[in-house]
């Protein structure tokens, strides 16, 4: 992203596939809530192998968030409503809508023919993105 | 008689093959329009299914985007939307 300052944007739609990751997801739209989204976002994929084979990780999760100075009653509470699963029902729908079935997919300017499926090393995505921006901005314009 | 009857025979050959001969290639004639007829049908059709299902996707991709969290630029020339799970 650094390498495209100003060129690139990334949305993130987290799309749960099983009841753990729906979880993982709440609680970082709940961590976002006190503002700091990202930071829990790269904390749940830093330490997955700690929390994600857990039937009910919010515990643990919780635990992380204490790390981050986040009020962590504030986050269950916030997990434990359900405030966020509208939210992330919709993107999980619109996901299926445009036919992810797996994780990573990636749409690259709402060109269904600009679909990345599975891991790509960051030398290919620069590829993609250096191949996207000259089309869209060719070369002397 | 025997005689007769086996030239008149070699005589009629020739004329009775003739329309056979014609036929053959008309049959295959006729068999790659049918091959090429269903082969175009069906390249038309699958066309057409890619066609709908990109016409269908790309109105749902261009729909959402509030709500959401982003890293970069707002409104750069090339916007990413990631679908990812955390487990």
């Amino acid at each position: 992203m650094q390498r495209f300052e100003g060129q690139v944007q990334l949305v993130l739609y987290p799309f749960a596939l099983n009841p753990t990751s729906e979880v993982a997801t709440q609680a970082a739209w709940c961590a976002g809530e006190q503002g700091k989204f990202w930071e829990f976002h790269h904390m749940l994929y830093r330490r997955q192998e700690l929390w994600n084979s857990l039937a009910a990780p919010l515990e643990r999760l919780v635990d992380f968030a204490k790390d981050l100075n986040l009020d962590t009653a504030a986050l269950k509470s916030c997990v434990e409503s359900g405030r966020m699963r509208d939210r992330m029902q919709a993107d999980k729908a619109y996901g299926q809508q445009l036919q992810v079935s797996s994780t990573p997919t990636l749409f690259i300017n709402d060109n269904p023919d600009n679909r990345v499926v599975g891991t790509r090393s960051e030398g290919e995505l620069v590829r993609l993105i250096r191949q996207e921006l000259n089309r869209v901005r060719p070369q002397g314009q | 008689m025997a005689k007769k009857s086996k030239a008149r025979a070699q005589t009629l050959s020739p004329r009775q093959q003739s329309p056979r001969k014609s036929l053959t290639p008309r049959r295959w004639r006729l068999k790659l329009v049918i091959g090429g007829v269903v082969l175009a049908v069906a390249l038309g059709v699958g066309g057409l299914v890619r066609f709908l299902q990109q016409r269908d996707l790309a109105p749902h991709l261009q729909g959402v985007g509030d709500k959401h969290y982003t890293q970069g630029t707002a409104g750069a020339a090339v916007v990413i939307k990631e679908f990812s799970d955390y487990t």
